[in-house]
């Protein structure tokens, strides 16, 4: 099977004062056309910067120490830099946290829908995106500037810009953090339906482990700068094998059934400087062995899902 | 209508702020130690010829007599005599003002084609080398800081001193002849623009620095949109405000005369004049410069705020209260 994505043991280090943090500690993740796959971490986990390096869009402060980004064949650590530039244009669409200040607040909306088209965007192909992303007066906000607009509107713009060159593959980072509870849900059926008529594949980062189960075929749960877990989002909700990830679950509102208690997780996560000595969750894993300390966890892999964990060879050993 | 009332509050208050300004400089000029008796006259005068030339000029008067005599002509367009040469002083001002007035062209077109595209490369370039940074720190900074004397009276002493094809002063007004006038006004145009270049640069590259890493760059970045592209479409308009803030305070302070410039190259423009009138007490002069000086920056400061205005439209809606 050949990905659209192929990222292998990438690590990445921001500088930072007189030292280096390391944002990605050889993380692994393939995604094959039209998969939806979300993304699931505490902030400092890396998958901002894993979607990033997607699109080569790391800032200045951060270096690639080590391996590799493969998009539709491309090594975009590699590529020049107006092949990325083509990259970007024609195979990916990007969608960020804060929607109002991803536009320009010098410009009519009109206007930079038009700068998104491929060629020449005319005022009617204009008005069709803006529908195609159900925004109820598209006239009035191809007229309007950003601030005069909801975050809500703002972000269905923004996604009619990333949509706007049909891209292969669509990395969305937090599309709705920054929105009220109640648009959440509608801004994600825009985006879910829009890639599903194009046959764009979704990379949903979130920090939301049910929102992403709920749409998402897979899920991939980062930890520390690596992918700790992966697989079919039913399967990782409902049946974890990595600690964090059932953690992740306990600590979910509406998980557990009433009358039983919210478990957070103890401690806070890992600020990494260089690799990680062993796996980067045993100093708040409940389960912790004494190896998981000293030695990196192997992948273990079992009907399309990996793990990242010592206990998983026993667990899967249990078949349980 | 709302706009408007805006432009009419801005008017108002910019006759009343005029009005003020002339009160003030009419009392501070005639509070400076010594009247325009004593300086024309010397210190061995007469008490008898003093007066005589006090009342010539109706200085005898009350002093609020004076500026109501003064206000009445003013209104009309007469700013009265130059007591020195005797000539109105339009007359006098109509002869410096194109001197400084062509200064002043030459060092804002310097800031806009040379200070502003400067200012936008060093800090599109500023995460590449740090050497080139370092480079463009040490430049911009020794512009700023040079004293203009220090730097005009170098470049004097360099073209007086070896031939090297232009002539230091000797100012030949542009409509005589244009070729001679702009070599006579190439030398101090040029020493004066260093300045100016080195602020504007300086401050275009603080403001293209601050938009470079707002979320809508990375989007542009993220669409595969080219630099070029990049810094036209979405940059420098969102850059503007403070590039066209210190374009304007640069535009008051050439058009307030580049005093010592003009001395250093010996131009007749409008600084040296106020300077000398202030010396000589030949108050009408000092009056009409001074608020020529309010005007000028009244003026800017409101195309400033319409300039703003038309450029983002987040700054026109707060400054002009609108809801929307």
């Amino acid at each position: 099977m050949t990905h659209l994505v192929r990222i292998e043991d990438l690590v990445v280090d921001y500088a930072s004062g007189d030292g280096s943090v390391r944002a990605l500690d050889g993380a692994e993740l393939a995604i094959g056309a039209g998969e939806t796959v979300g993304i699931v971490g505490e902030s400092g986990s890396g998958k901002s910067t894993l979607g990033a390096a997607v699109g080569g869009l790391l800032p200045g402060a951060a270096t690639v120490a080590r391996g590799s980004v493969v998009v539709a064949d491309h090594e975009v650590n590699t590529l020049r830099p107006n092949e990325l530039r083509a990259l970007r244009r024609e195979r990916l669409g990007y969608i960020f946290q804060e929607p109002i200040g991803s536009l320009d607040p010098t410009m009519r909306i009109g206007k930079q829908v038009a700068l998104a088209l491929p060629g020449s965007g005319r005022r009617a192909d204009v008005l069709t995106h803006l529908e195609r992303v159900r925004l109820a007066d598209p006239a009035r906000v191809a007229k309007a500037y950003p601030h005069q607009l909801s975050g809500g509107m703002a972000q269905r713009v923004a996604i009619a810009m990333a949509m706007a060159r049909e891209p292969e593959i669509l990395i969305a980072d937090e599309p709705t953090a920054a929105l009220d509870s109640q648009i959440r849900a509608e801004v994600l059926d825009v985006i879910f339906t829009l890639a599903a008529e194009i046959g764009t594949t979704i990379l949903w980062l979130s920090h939301d482990l049910p929102a992403v189960a709920k749409r998402c075929r897979r899920v991939v749960v980062m930890y520390g700068g690596r992918v700790v877990e992966s697989g079919s989002a039913h399967a990782v909700l409902d049946m974890p094998w990595h600690p964090y990830t059932s953690a992740l679950v306990r600590a979910v509102p509406g998980a557990v059934a009433e009358g039983e208690r919210l478990v957070s997780i103890k401690g806070q996560p890992p600020v990494l400087t260089g690799a990680a000595e062993g796996c980067a969750f045993a100093p708040r894993c409940p389960d912790a062995l004494s190896t998981c300390s000293v030695d990196r966890p192997p992948v273990v892999s079992v009907h399309e899902r990996d793990v990242l964990c010592h206990l998983a060879g026993q667990q899967v050993g249990v078949s349980r | 209508m709302r706009l408007f009332s805006w432009w009419l509050r801005r008017a108002l208050s910019a006759v009343v702020t005029l009005f003020l300004v002339s009160i003030l400089i009419f009392t501070a000029s005639r509070l400076m130690p010594g009247g325009f008796a004593e300086v024309v006259l010397g210190p061995l005068a007469s008490p008898e010829q003093k007066a005589e030339v006090t009342a010539k000029y109706g200085l005898d008067e009350s002093i609020l007599v004076q500026y109501a005599r003064w206000l009445g002509t003013a209104l009309s367009g007469d700013f009265g005599i130059s007591m020195i040469s005797g000539e109105p002083v339009t007359t006098e001002f109509g002869l410096r003002l194109p001197v400084t007035a062509q200064l002043a062209l030459f060092g804002i077109g310097g800031a806009i084609l040379i200070g502003v595209p400067l200012g936008v490369a060093t800090a599109v370039r500023a995460g590449r080398r740090r050497g080139g940074a370092a480079v463009g720190r040490l430049l911009s900074g020794l512009g700023v800081s040079v004293p203009e004397f220090v730097l005009g009276s170098v470049v004097v002493f360099l073209f007086s001193r070896f031939a090297l094809g232009l002539t230091v002063g000797g100012y030949v007004p542009f409509g005589a002849d244009p070729a001679g006038n702009l070599q006579s006004m190439l030398l101090p145009a040029a020493v004066l623009s260093v300045f100016v270049i080195a602020v504007t640069a300086r401050t275009t590259r603080d403001a293209v620095l601050t938009v470079l890493v707002e979320p809508y760059i990375t989007a542009s970045i993220a669409r595969g949109d080219r630099p070029a592209f990049i810094v036209c479409r979405h940059v420098l308009r969102n850059a503007s405000i403070p590039i066209i803030t210190v374009l304007s305070t640069v535009s008051a302070y050439l058009l307030g005369g580049a005093v010592i410039i003009e001395y250093l190259f010996n131009l007749p423009g409008m600084g040296t004049y106020l300077v000398q009138a202030v010396g000589r007490r030949d108050y009408a002069v000092v009056q009409a410069g001074v608020l020529l000086a309010a005007v000028v920056f009244i003026v800017l400061n409101m195309v400033t705020d319409a300039v703003a205005g038309v450029l983002d439209p987040r700054f026109g809606a707060a400054a002009k209260g609108r809801k929307q």
